[in-house]
């Protein structure tokens, strides 16, 4: 196994322990993966941010093929730059102006048309269709899954739970009745993201001792194991010293 | 102080103690209890399932580690599928943090499967602007990404001969942790290049994308940990998430065991009439 995968493991080890040390409470070696995991993150992304847009999307494009134009949106977006100094700050809002117009304009028709319309219209679905010469036809079907007693339902979710937000009227008799309905979708909704919120961070609790597992090995020097040692300790001697230490 | 009253006011690192057990014991002892195969998976399993051999099949993930144990396994299951039908696979992120991991992941499923960069899969990298480089991507791909992730030209790599533009993907996937992910890959994607479009997802976004999984606009959804597990077993390599889905069955037990406790000494105290709100 090679050097820089062996090293890595014990990094990857160190800072998960570290970081799960806080379960017992705030430390030193919390904070020292803390402070580490913004740093890299933050230097990731500019070293990152450098090479794909500053040196392919301009550098290596302007000068390989002279596409100069490219000067243009580095001009506007250079004119961000202008808010450090204050007198001149005001170029920055048509750096601003343009980033709002474009993003507004790709954003509030497509949005519109994909969420609301898209949304409504699979609410609203028909119970039964008419065909010219066929007659009515009923799509409804209680013994399929997809038949349209979901659709029923969710239009029934999707009305009262807009009722019940909607405060002109005052609940009362079978507007309470249809607000009350509006609370209970909305429970059911938060229980369900509640559930898969939970599932998610089981989940990564699950990546991380699947790691630390597999760290576990004499292969990569049980990284695990020694440095779990090393937290204990640490967490001991904290403990420790804060009983001793007279309070501030 | 009752024993109700002494329960609720437990240490809570007890508590953190019981689920980290829970989810370890399986993972060193695993018992390999069933998974059964929802339809929103196998919606992304029988697409990519049914495209023809040579099939432009796009992979953004847009995720970075954090997002990993979720993720990876999702990742690796469905490019294990892909290069195993024989796709074009094209990969990408919309996320900056995610470059390297998602470098790592191709560059190890291509080698697994014998396939050859810029002939059978090519990783673009990332490309500024978030939503903007899907919308960029619908015009001109070799604008929104001139070169690779490794700086080769795009244009002229045998990998992309006849893609110019999204609409020429025959199915695109966007694993996603957050957005930009799968409802941009909807709104400024699918919704305007008309392709065909799946997606997977975290746990924690999933419950927002059924909606689009309802009504069409995503045709399969394959949620967290739980759904890299089915898409595994459908794959039929067994990995890190089947692996995992003992611990998460036994960590799901614990909590619904220590939620029902948690109410009845609530519901215990509140009969007895001890005041509340401590």
């Amino acid at each position: 196994m090679s050097f820089a995968i062996v090293l890595g493991a014990w990094v990857a080890t160190g800072l998960t322990l570290f970081i799960f040390s806080f379960l017992y409470k705030d430390n030193p070696l919390f904070k020292i993966a803390e402070h580490l995991y913004v740093g890299v993150s933050l230097g990731y992304t500019i070293v990152k941010t450098y090479d794909s847009v500053v040196m392919t999307l301009i550098i290596r494009p302007i000068l390989d093929k002279g596409e100069w134009s490219l000067l243009i949106p580095v001009a506007i977006g250079t004119l961000m730059l202008a808010r450090y100094v204050p007198k001149a700050a005001w170029l920055s809002r048509y750096a601003f102006a343009f980033i709002v117009g474009v993003g507004a304009g790709l954003a509030i028709p497509r949005t519109i048309s994909s969420f609301i319309l898209k949304q409504i219209e699979d609410t609203v679905r028909p119970l039964m269709t008419i065909a010219p010469g066929d007659g009515v036809t009923f799509s409804f079907d209680l013994l399929s899954p997809a038949s349209n007693l979901n659709a029923i339902i969710i239009l029934f979710g999707v009305v009262s739970v807009l009722f019940y937000f909607f405060f002109s009227v005052e609940h009362t008799g079978t507007g309470k009745l249809v607000a009350r309905a509006g609370i209970m979708f909305l429970m059911i909704s938060f229980g369900a993201a509640f559930g898969y919120t939970v599932m998610a961070r089981m989940s990564l609790l699950i990546g991380r001792l699947t790691d630390l597992i597999e760290f576990s090995g004499t292969s990569y020097g049980s990284p695990t194991l020694w440095l779990l040692a090393l937290v204990i300790i640490t967490l001991v001697v904290l403990e420790r010293r804060s009983r001793t230490s007279p309070p501030e | 102080m009752s024993f109700a009253e002494r329960m609720l006011q437990i240490d809570r690192r007890i508590i953190f103690m019981v689920i980290g057990v829970c989810t370890l014991l399986p993972l060193l002892f695993p018992v390999g209890l069933p998974i059964k195969i929802s339809q929103e998976v196998r919606g992304v399993f029988d697409y990519i399932e049914g495209l023809p051999e040579g099939s432009v099949f796009l992979l953004s993930l847009d995720f970075d580690p954090a997002s990993k144990p979720e993720l990876h396994p999702q990742a690796i299951a469905i490019l294990r599928h892909a290069f195993r039908k024989n796709l074009r696979v094209i990969a990408m992120t919309l996320w900056v943090t995610g470059t390297g991991l998602a470098d790592q992941i191709i560059t190890q499923i291509a080698e697994e499967a014998g396939k050859t960069n810029e002939k059978d899969y090519v990783f673009l990298g990332w490309s500024p602007g978030g939503s903007a480089v899907i919308v960029n991507m619908g015009q001109d791909l070799y604008t929104a990404f001139p070169a690779d992730y490794g700086g080769k030209p795009t244009k002229g790599l045998p990998v992309l001969a006849g893609v110019n533009n999204l609409r020429d993907v025959n199915y695109a996937v966007s694993l996603a942790a957050g957005n930009p992910g799968v409802e941009a890959w909807y709104v400024f994607g699918k919704d305007k290049y008309k392709f065909e479009l799946g997606g997977g997802c975290t746990g924690v976004i999933a419950p927002g994308l059924y909606p689009l999984l309802r009504s069409g606009q995503v045709n399969g959804l394959i949620g967290g940990l739980r759904g890299a597990a089915e898409y595994e077993g459908l794959v039929g390599q067994k990995g890190q998430a089947i692996a995992g889905m003992d611990a998460q069955s036994a960590t799901h037990l614990a909590i619904i065991v220590l939620v029902i406790i948690c109410n009845v000494f609530y519901l215990g105290l509140r009969r007895s009439g001890v005041p509340q709100g401590r």
